[in-house]
């Protein structure tokens, strides 16, 4: 799922600073997982915004919802509040929903409290780590479902570099070397093969040097045209 | 075989053993100093003189400026090519470069990351690995580069450069099947000399030696001057596959202060006579110590 | 038991979350005969909330403070609390909270308007009582008729005074009175007036709840001897002041608790006599309540079991004993009482005395001239579904048509008759709904060892020598503390968690953060009531506000809250305290002992329950402070919970921060369990500090 964390709350205060009355809005989906974006947090933030707004004697009035996601049009049809009501929604989705969202509402400034930071998974209770890149052409199958894009920290094809240390990244003590762990993991299936082949460089025309990305279902997305006509 | 391209492959396709030394171009444009450096105590005792890329990811005078200057002084460079800075088309163009500049010895290496230096808000490119760059240089010998043209045939180069190309092993990793693994790709990437990480302990490097017999490729042992005992234990604690024998950490420190480069330089060459039947040549990093070096030499009976 | 799921349309229809709670009781709650919220009663008295607590009880049980004495307490019998240790001591919890203000203490609900018809009542016993107050709510007028000059029935005519002393009966009639019930002692039905002299006065129905006033005898030789006493005779003479004659060697025949009273009576009446009860049954057969029978035993009483009476021996004036024949069954096949004897086993038992205990039975006095119909063998026609008699006026309640039972059980039925008349008067037909909840089942062993194990606070009684000599009461009450300590023992069951599926992302947090393992999470969260223990983790930290807790409703602690700051209007600075109502510090609540200037103090079941948005909310309606006494780690009654409960607060610091405010503002006590001034000295502190600060 995709992991986001909260922006600093100056920066959000900034942010809300030209505006009176603005909606909190949640998201039902990654970021309530990953604690940062439900409906709790937008509670929470809305809460803070009030009293920071009285300290500072704004003219501020929050409220706050949340929706199932905000990247989907269905789901932002079900909203308790009216946001034409709101001079800004300030959306507790990842960047994908705050777009989502800016469309959804073209005449309400959509924007976002998180930092949206990567797609990960829970590894213990509150903590979450990065292990795809969505990088548009997956090498799991010979990395023994480790990610080197995501979790090599240079992103390399061909094994660690020269900083791995006692299966730790250069970059810092408390990450793992991504190829130290694909090693480890090779080995325990006999596939170290894998490593030994030559890994010529990559088609990073898939990922975001390719220009933005787009997924349409042609099954689906006939039939939504059709219906449109 | 093919013709040598540089005095460095010469001296190692005559299988003679080969010292390389090492400077560190300025943050800055004062270029005198290292070249200065390189030639008074360099020149003349070592076959070539790397030139550190970016080194640790903290900003400097780039690689090739320097090597073409050392050049023009009579020296030997060696061009370090990170890959952190510069995507394919980058490190394909400046390969070009160096060529037409005179620069024959590349060292391909995947760089440190930009979290180690002093920009650390920059964004790592890492386009292509340490293999990878080494495939690329072998595409431009072969008079291609790693794109294609709009029927997806490779495109033709108008003028091919040839290189002596190296690449790098830590030899004595807390783990060393990988970096095996590793430089058996470079070696079938193309590369023709491997210049290794620090190396202390003689016995280690007899072993990697005996592993990597297979791999056809001279080895250029590493030798960085420990300065002081505080530097031994700081690289055991922080420089990733490096181990100073607390032996030798403890002659460092025995040492009156007077006496401490005298016993640096009696490691170094000690260290050297001690590997220098097991490999091809020693690569020496005297980080900017490098009035050691003829001492070094003349100790390690290698003058 | 998978219940259905649950979205928050479903709580947006209910209006009240708490409403979830009549979807599924606790089990004290189903087995009580009146259904009396137990849990909730428990969990205000045990947030020292002790006038909120009588007024629950109330609400269902007219007999509260009677009840508080004399319960059989099928609640207790079913607490769930008795796989954890033992079950919670609730009749004693309701003894202290009905006694504490006597019936000035409890609020009286009357109606708007009381202006609906007259009923007159028969018997001032638990079932017409009840039955007359239930009408009264309704709006009726009711009158209820008794013999006696003191009104309360058995319980004041023939429960021992040692048990029950008068005042405490007096308490509950008082408070029924009140609501305007009128009452005229002294007055028989059927001698001095007739039930078709009230019809015909203008009461529109009649109810006869007359209760079982006979006991029944035994056809002995010999028992018409003065010094042959019918139990409930012997027992009411003794509760009207009167000595009747006993020897020093009193045989009590029957094994019932009347028996085991009219045994005890004799105790006192005579410490030095010998007193032995006789019963047809075996150990385990025998009919008395266990306590009973152990209290009779304690206080020196013999039980002689498988005898029947054959004939009273006399010599000359004088009682010498009792021919007794052997006891081969006392029930049949099937249950039923059909005692059969072997008549070659007779032997002889001394004594000088005979009270019969075996029963009682109804005094159809109040029939005459009344009209009604008598059935198949003499007794009066009566339909159970609709209370009805043979006229469809006149309705029937309590002993004198159930079987003999218990106070809790007659006050049941006679507000069951009251619904029956309200329906019959309104026009339309009786029907009445005796569809019950489901109850949550006994709890599972895996969660049953994870529950802190705490005793049962002991109940102070008098040693059985003193107890021999005194017709007072021998048991005292709890007092304050260990009322406290008693009812925090209450796993609030039932009032749990509930998962509203439509929000619930199925993030596991409940899962990870419920410290007895209750949720499962598959496509969302589940979360059993049988097995929840109400701690409030989950609530607190679920992500999706989508876990609410069923015994508290939405926002219910923020507008609390913001209450209690408006009601500090105009003192500064406003401190709220939240402290956990399972901390013994609770001990002086309720308004009755001084707080701490400039503090409002909130209970809550548990801290673990407050989130970090209630926490932000308290300061955004007011607060200049905020402090959470919580228990430390040992002493909390869910001692798994302490560690995130201090997370959590110091993440609501870090958010005040954020917003400019002071972190300091917000404090965590963790107070031992000292009483009352340990919580005070410490709220004083802690409310200079934040107010320093
Ligand atoms: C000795 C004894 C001990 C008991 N101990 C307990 C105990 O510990 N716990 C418990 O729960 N239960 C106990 N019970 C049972 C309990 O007292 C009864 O279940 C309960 O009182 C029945 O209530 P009732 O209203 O139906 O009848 P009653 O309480 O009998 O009330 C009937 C009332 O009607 C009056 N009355 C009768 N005829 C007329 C008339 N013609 N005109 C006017 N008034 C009339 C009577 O005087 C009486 O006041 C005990 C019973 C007895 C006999
Ligand atoms: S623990 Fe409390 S709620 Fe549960 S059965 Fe016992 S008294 Fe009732
Ligand atoms: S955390 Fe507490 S309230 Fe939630 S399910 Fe577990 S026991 Fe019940």
């Amino acid at each position: 799922m995709i992991v986001a964390e909260r922006k600093p709350f100056d920066e959000i205060v900034e942010m809300v600073a030209p505006y009176k009355k603005v909606l909190v809005l949640g998201c039902g989906s990654c970021v309530t997982v990953c604690l940062t974006g439900g409906e709790r947090q937008a509670e929470i933030l809305a809460s803070q915004l009030r009293l920071a707004g009285r300290k500072k004697g704004l003219d501020l009035s929050v409220d706050f919802d949340c929706i199932t996601r905000q990247c989907d049009r269905e789901f932002t049809e079900n909203l308790k509040f009216d946001p034409a009501e709101y001079d800004a929604v300030l959306s507790l989705a990842c960047g994908v929903g705050v777009g989502f969202m800016s469309g959804v509402l073209p005449d309400t400034p959509v924007l976002p409290a998180l930092n949206t930071t990567f797609y990960g998974a829970g590894v213990a209770e509150g903590v979450w780590e990065e292990y795809c890149h969505g990088c548009g052409d997956c090498v799991l199958a010979w990395t023994g479902g480790i990610c080197p894009i995501a979790r090599c920290s240079k992103s390399l094809i061909n094994g660690a570099c020269g900083g791995t240390n006692d299966g730790k990244c250069e970059v810092s003590q408390d990450m793992d070397c991504g190829w130290h762990l694909i090693y480890k993991r090779l080995q325990e299936l006999g596939r170290l093969d894998e490593l030994r082949k030559m890994r010529p460089p990559r088609d990073w025309s898939k990922n975001r040097s390719g220009g933005v990305r787009r997924l349409s279902r042609e099954e689906m997305a006939e039939i939504a045209q059709e219906s449109a006509e | 075989m093919n013709e040598p391209v540089s005095k460095l492959q010469e001296i190692l396709d005559a299988g003679q053993f080969a010292v390389t030394g090492e400077i560190g171009p300025p943050k800055g444009t004062n270029v005198e100093p290292a070249l200065h450096e390189a030639q008074q105590y360099l020149e003349g005792r070592v076959a070539a003189v790397n030139v550190t890329d970016i080194q640790t990811a903290v900003m400097r005078l780039g690689s090739m400026a320097v090597c073409h200057l050392l050049l023009d002084r009579g020296v030997e460079p060696v061009f370090q090519m990170v890959c952190r800075d510069r995507n394919r088309l980058a490190l394909e163009s400046d390969l070009l470069s160096a060529y037409t500049l005179g620069i024959r010895n590349v060292l391909a290496l995947t760089g440190d990351h930009v979290a180690m230096g002093d920009h650390r808000e920059a964004k790592c490119v890492f386009d292509l690995d340490s293999v990878g760059l080494l495939e690329a240089m072998a595409r431009l010998e072969a008079g291609t580069d790693l794109g294609r043209d709009a029927k997806g045939n490779p495109n033709q180069l108008d003028g091919v450069p040839k290189f002596f190309k190296g690449c790098c092993v830590t030899p004595c990793a807390d783990e060393v099947e990988p970096q095996i693994i590793k430089l058996e790709k470079k070696a079938t990437a193309g590369a023709q000399f491997v210049q290794t990480q620090a190396v202390y302990d003689p016995a280690a490097f007899e072993k990697f030696m005996n592993q990597i017999q297979h791999v056809k490729v001279p080895v250029l042992v590493g030798i960085v001057l420990l300065k002081s005992a505080g530097m031994a234990k700081y690289m055991n604690r922080s420089v990733p596959g490096v181990q100073v024998p607390d032996a030798i950490v403890q002659r460092l420190t025995d040492a009156p202060k007077e006496d401490r480069a005298k016993v640096s330089v009696e490691i170094a060459a000690e260290l050297i006579r001690a590997m220098k039947p097991m490999c091809q040549g020693a690569h020496l990093m005297t980080l900017g110590w490098d009035h050691c070096v003829p001492d070094i030499i003349q100790q390690a009976e290698l003058a | 038991m998978q219940k259905a799921d649950l979205t928050s349309r479903d709580i947006a229809e209910l209006g009240r979350v708490t409403e979830l709670m009549e979807r599924e009781w606790s089990p004290c709650r189903y087995h009580c005969p009146v259904h009396a919220d137990v849990r909730g009663y428990i969990e205000a008295a045990a947030q020292g909330r002790f006038g909120e607590a009588i007024d629950i009880i109330r609400e269902n049980l007219p007999f509260a403070a009677v009840c508080g004495r004399v319960c059989h307490h099928p609640c207790e019998t079913n607490c769930r609390r008795k796989d954890v240790d033992d079950p919670v001591a609730i009749r004693h919890v309701k003894r202290f909270v009905a006694e504490l203000q006597g019936a000035e203490g409890c609020t009286v609900h009357k109606p708007p308007a009381q202006d609906k018809a007259r009923v007159a009542i028969v018997g001032a016993g638990p079932a017409g009582l009840s039955a007359a107050l239930h009408l009264a709510k309704l709006g009726y007028r009711p009158t209820v008729l008794e013999k006696f000059p003191i009104a309360g029935g058995i319980p004041a005519t023939a429960i021992p005074r040692y048990r029950l002393p008068l005042e405490v009966v007096q308490i509950d009639v008082d408070w029924i009175r009140a609501h305007g019930v009128e009452l005229i002692t002294g007055v028989e039905v059927g001698k001095d007036r007739s039930i078709q002299d009230l019809l015909g006065e203008g009461y529109e129905a009649v109810l006869v709840a007359a209760g079982l006033a006979a006991s029944r005898t035994l056809p002995l030789p010999g028992s018409d001897h003065p010094r042959v006493h019918l139990a409930l005779d012997f027992l009411t003479a003794l509760n009207f002041g009167d000595r009747p004659d006993a020897g020093d060697d009193v045989l009590v025949i029957g094994g019932g608790n009347v028996a085991c009273d009219a045994a005890r009576s004799c105790v006192r009446l005579k410490p030095a006599a010998r007193v032995r009860m006789m019963c047809l049954e075996n150990e385990e057969e025998m009919p008395a309540w266990e306590w009973e029978r152990r209290e009779a035993e304690e206080e020196g009483v013999g039980i002689i079991f498988r005898r029947g009476p054959v004939k009273v021996i006399l010599e000359g004036d004088r009682i010498v004993g009792l021919t007794t024949r052997g006891v081969t069954r006392v029930f049949d096949s099937e249950g039923r009482f059909d005692p059969q004897y072997d008549d070659t086993d007779l032997s002889d038992l001394q004594c000088d005395t005979v009270v019969i205990a075996i029963g009682q039975m109804a005094n159809m006095g109040f029939a005459r001239g009344s009209g009604l119909k008598a059935g198949p063998g003499g007794r009066l026609e009566y339909d159970p579904a609709t209370h009805q008699g043979s006229l469809p006026n006149v309705f029937f309640c309590g002993e004198i048509v159930t079987p003999p039972g218990s106070v809790v059980e007659a006050c049941a039925h006679g507000q069951r008759a009251a619904k029956a008349i309200h329906m019959y008067l309104s026009g339309k037909t009786i029907q009445i709904d005796d569809s019950l909840p489901p109850y949550i089942d006994t709890i599972q062993p895996e969660t049953a060892e994870k529950v802190l194990k705490v005793c049962r606070q002991a109940i102070p009684t008098d040693p059985p020598q003193r107890r021999r000599k005194l017709f007072t009461e021998f048991e005292r009450g709890y007092d304050e503390p260990a009322v406290l300590a008693e009812a925090r023992r209450c796993m609030n069951c039932g009032s749990g968690a509930e998962v509203l599926t439509d929000k619930c992302a199925a993030c596991l947090t409940c899962l990870r953060v419920c410290p007895f393992d209750i949720p499962v999470v598959t496509d969302v969260a589940r979360i059993q009531s049988t097995l929840c223990q109400a701690c409030g983790m989950c609530i607190a930290e679920c992500p999706a506000n989508a876990i609410i807790a069923r015994g508290r409703d939405v926002g219910e602690l923020v507008q609390h809250t913001a209450a209690a700051l408006a009601k500090m209007n105009g003192r500064e600075p406003k401190v709220i305290a939240y402290v956990c109502g399972h901390h013994a510090g609770a001990a002086d609540w309720g308004g009755r002992v001084e707080g701490v200037e400039g503090v409002a103090e909130i209970y809550l079941p548990s801290t673990a329950r407050l989130s970090s948005a209630e926490l932000l909310h308290a300061f955004e309606n007011g607060a200049d402070a905020v402090i959470v006494v919580a228990c430390p780690d040992a002493a909390d009654r869910y001692p798994q919970t302490a560690d995130r409960t201090r997370r959590r607060v110091n993440q609501a610091r870090r958010l005040l921060q954020e917003a400019g405010l002071d972190g300091q503002a917000l404090q965590l006590l963790e107070v031992a369990d000292q009483g009352r001034q340990a919580i005070r000295a410490a709220l004083a502190e802690a409310a200079g500090k934040t107010s320093a600060s």
